[in-house]
């Protein structure tokens, strides 16, 4: 009989840390695919829905292949691929680091996915144990509190404005901008005034955001911990120092 | 006439859990329907499927006999006007003159129609002294009649209107019941989805019970 090993919000904070450390410091397209591929194994190992994630990196394509041409086009090094007249298009060196601007972001994307296999009160616990100020703690758990809501409230505005007969996708880009502006004031007034009501239950309800605050959750890193903090923190240094003077 | 239809209409947020399950209907254009059933039954649900702001699992709802999961929610909304439960969801300007001729600004009508249009509301729904005031910091009453006009201006055909009289007084729902009434006369018939029986009493040519997403009876006053 196998005992699954819980780890504590800490340790994938750590490694979250260290993998995107990795992605962003390493240049050479193998490693990023590696670290890639590390990513991807420990996401599978926490259970993480990457369904749902890939689903989040596919609405962000149109806006990383744009970011992606750009640099590949200001990147004047290398073999030309494409060429207009004088002006060089596309070079070598432009594609590879395009492809490793594409491969930083699904990086990043899918090793922050690893920490959302923790509750967010394990993670703000795990903050305040690491010695973050509550007062701070508290804020970042209504952040992550009031997220889902904001990107419902987003959606409903955007379902009440076609309600009104307006079809958002048969109209200029000036007005979409103009519309997109409307949208704001409802969710910004919307999230203070619930931001204002929330503020005044939980005052109701005897609550202080202070540092000597006690809790019924308290996390203990167990031996588990120690060795995988121990082994993401020698491993990301160790190829760190590999890449920088390789 | 059968303006809308909901055929073997099955629907579910998460996979085996349906919220309405295999229901079939036929709702007249001309008469007031009345959809009642307790906190939970699927009532909001089912009003969204009707209003094509969801899209069944299974089945179809047909809207002047096309399928509503060919059309924009504009185009629905050329026909169909939706008050959400929550009237704050309908409000994206400043004032209230302004949100009142929000779409038609935005579709590019005459100034002097959206004004003459405006001014007819706010009369209709005695807003005339609320129209620089900021709609989300209007009375919850004030909302809902706002909310309310802000359909009308699209002159839709058919309204579904979720919970209309929340947050509402005696005085002011028996002054939105004639409204209602006066908008039947002029043709417009209506879905309302409510707890309030006695305005479902006032209203409705036909009462729908729904009970854990089916329809338990389907009765004409």
């Amino acid at each position: 009989m196998t005992k699954e090993v819980k780890l504590d919000p800490r340790t994938k904070l750590v490694i979250v840390l260290c993998i995107s450390t990795l992605g962003i410091a390493v240049r050479d397209i193998i490693s990023l695919l590696l670290i890639l591929t590390l990513a991807l194994t420990i996401s599978i190992i926490f259970k993480v829905n990457l369904k749902k994630s890939f689903n989040k990196i596919k609405r962000l394509l149109y806006l990383i292949i744009v970011i992606a041409i750009i640099q590949s086009i200001f990147s004047s090094e290398g073999d030309i691929i494409l060429s207009v007249g004088r002006v060089m298009l596309l070079t070598i060196n432009g594609l590879e680091k395009s492809f490793q601007f594409i491969l930083r972001i699904i990086i990043v994307i899918i090793s922050a996915t690893i920490i959302t296999s923790s509750s967010s009160r394990e993670i703000v616990q795990g903050l305040v144990q690491w010695g973050l100020p509550y007062d701070i703690a508290f804020m970042v758990a209504l952040g992550i509190r009031f997220l889902p809501l904001l990107t419902e409230e987003i959606k409903d505005s955007l379902i009440a404005i076609q309600l009104r007969g307006i079809e958002i996708r048969k109209i200029s880009i000036r007005k979409r901008i103009s519309l997109y502006s409307h949208i704001f004031t409802p969710i910004l007034a919307g999230t203070i005034l619930k931001a204002e009501k929330l503020s005044t239950a939980i005052e109701m309800r005897g609550f202080r955001a202070y540092d000597s605050r006690t809790s019924y959750l308290v996390l203990k890193m167990s031996k588990w911990d120690y060795l995988i903090i121990f082994i993401s923190i020698a491993f990301t240094s160790f190829y760190g120092i590999i890449c920088i003077f390789r | 006439m059968d303006f809308i239809e909901l055929k073997d209409l099955y629907f579910e947020y998460k996979r085996g859990k349906p919220i309405i399950e295999n229901i079939n209907l036929k709702i007249n254009k001309y008469e007031i329907t009345a959809i009642l059933g307790p906190n939970g039954s699927g009532k909001t649900t089912l009003g969204k499927l009707m209003m094509g702001i969801l899209k069944p699992t299974k089945g179809q709802v047909n809207i002047s006999n096309m399928n509503s999961s060919n059309m924009t929610l504009a185009e629905i909304s050329s026909k169909i006007g939706y008050l959400f439960q929550n009237p704050e969801k309908h409000f994206f300007c400043n004032t209230v003159e302004e949100e009142l001729g929000f779409a038609l600004r935005f579709n590019g009508q005459d100034v002097d129609y959206i004004n003459r249009r405006v001014e007819e509301l706010l009369i209709l729904f005695q807003l005339e002294d609320k129209k620089g005031n900021c709609p989300l910091l209007l009375s919850q009453g004030e909302k809902q009649r706002l909310a309310i006009a802000t359909i009308l201006i699209n002159n839709p055909e058919y309204l579904i209107l979720d919970e209309p009289t929340t947050g509402l007084d005696s005085h002011r729902k028996s002054v939105l019941i004639n409204i209602l009434k006066e908008l039947t006369k002029k043709g417009i018939g209506m879905t309302i989805i409510s707890h309030d029986h006695f305005f479902i009493k006032e209203l409705s040519h036909r009462r729908i019970g729904i009970h854990r997403g089916e329809i338990i009876y389907d009765k004409r006053s």
